[in-house]
């Protein structure tokens, strides 16, 4: 799984960077409305994949490494809007994003490790204070902490 | 090396990485979320846990992916970056301190959310959440409402962003 995961994100890295999403006009066109190519290509992303996961999911697809596909659509909560609203802050004014802001830094922006400091100081900031108050920390659907360690390679 | 084009069309990299969302799922039944991908690698760096999540050599890779793609397009020359800020007549502290701030919001934003651009801006959607949509849908407006701020209020808005270089 760590070949996998080592590969999928040299061909992500790779992408952002051949997309030049990890430059501050790219994006900036984008907020600005003048340009399309951010909106244009996380569109057409979700609309590659939406209808495949679909029917993936459908199919219950038994994955190599992680059990039968299985999605996640969780409800709306207060959470998802708050940190949405300083995340996109965020973005704006950092000009990138925690994938992009790696990419940067690989493409021989210096500035692009100030980004990637200030993007973990933000994580462990909001962890330690989650730690504090003892609340449990809710991964998004985007994201996922544990690997579900059942193998089940071939039929179901 | 110039194999590349100095920035692949949208409509190419948009599907390109939606199978990249598609393959990691059909391979590991996991999102290609980046922020959790810094959660776990901080874990690893002090030691939190147990074991190396595979999320770290994520990490790792695309800082690698994001090399070689510089390497094969517009080629690999050290600089600072950010130079619509230069541009726009900041100094190299101010530049800093803005960036770090951003950044540092940003990180903290993604953790309350539960993700970031590509968590929640591409694989939640794409797995229909209703939370990662309206994420997304927040994010998305809020970026676009500070950009608007930004250049006017400030040196930015004289500012013209080359779309291509």
């Amino acid at each position: 799984m760590n070949l996998v995961g080592l590969v999928f994100g040299a061909m992500f890295g790779f992408v952002l960077a051949a997309g030049q999403l990890h430059d501050y006009d790219t994006i900036h066109a984008t907020l600005r409305l003048e340009s399309f190519y951010v909106f244009g290509l996380m569109g057409l992303a979700i609309g590659i994949s939406a209808p495949l996961l679909w029917f993936l999911e459908k199919r219950q697809l038994a994955t190599p490494y992680g059990g039968v596909l299985s999605l996640a659509r969780s409800k709306i909560e207060r959470h998802h809007i708050y940190g949405g609203s300083l995340f996109g802050a965020g973005w704006s004014i950092a000009g990138t994003c925690p994938a992009p802001a790696l990419a940067m830094l690989a493409s021989g922006a210096s500035y692009g490790a100030i980004a990637v400091i200030g993007l973990f100081i933000g994580l462990v900031v909001r962890d330690q204070q989650l730690e504090r108050s003892n609340t449990l920390i809710t991964e998004g659907d985007g994201e996922r902490s544990t690997l579900p360690m059942t193998k089940t390679l071939g039929a179901r | 090396m110039g194999l590349l084009p100095n920035q692949l069309p949208w409509w190419i990299a948009g599907p390109l990485l939606g199978l990249l969302v598609v393959g990691l799922f059909a391979v590991s039944n996991q999102p290609l979320g980046a922020s959790g991908a810094y959660v776990q690698t901080i874990k690893t760096v002090r030691r939190d846990s147990d074991s190396v999540s595979w999320r770290v050599f994520y990490f790792v890779g695309i800082f690698v992916g994001g090399a070689v793609a510089t390497i094969l397009g517009p080629g690999f020359e050290l600089r600072r970056g950010y130079t619509a800020l230069h541009a726009a007549g900041w100094s190299e502290p101010l530049i800093m301190v803005v960036v770090l701030f951003g950044a540092i919001i940003m990180g903290y934003g993604a953790r309350v959310a539960g993700g970031c651009t590509s968590g929640h801006g591409i694989c939640g959607t794409a797995q229909r959440s209703p939370a990662s949509w309206a994420a997304t849908a927040t994010f998305m407006a809020t970026a676009v409402i500070v950009t608007f701020l930004l250049t006017s209020f400030t040196a930015l808005g004289d500012i013209t962003p080359a779309v291509v270089k």
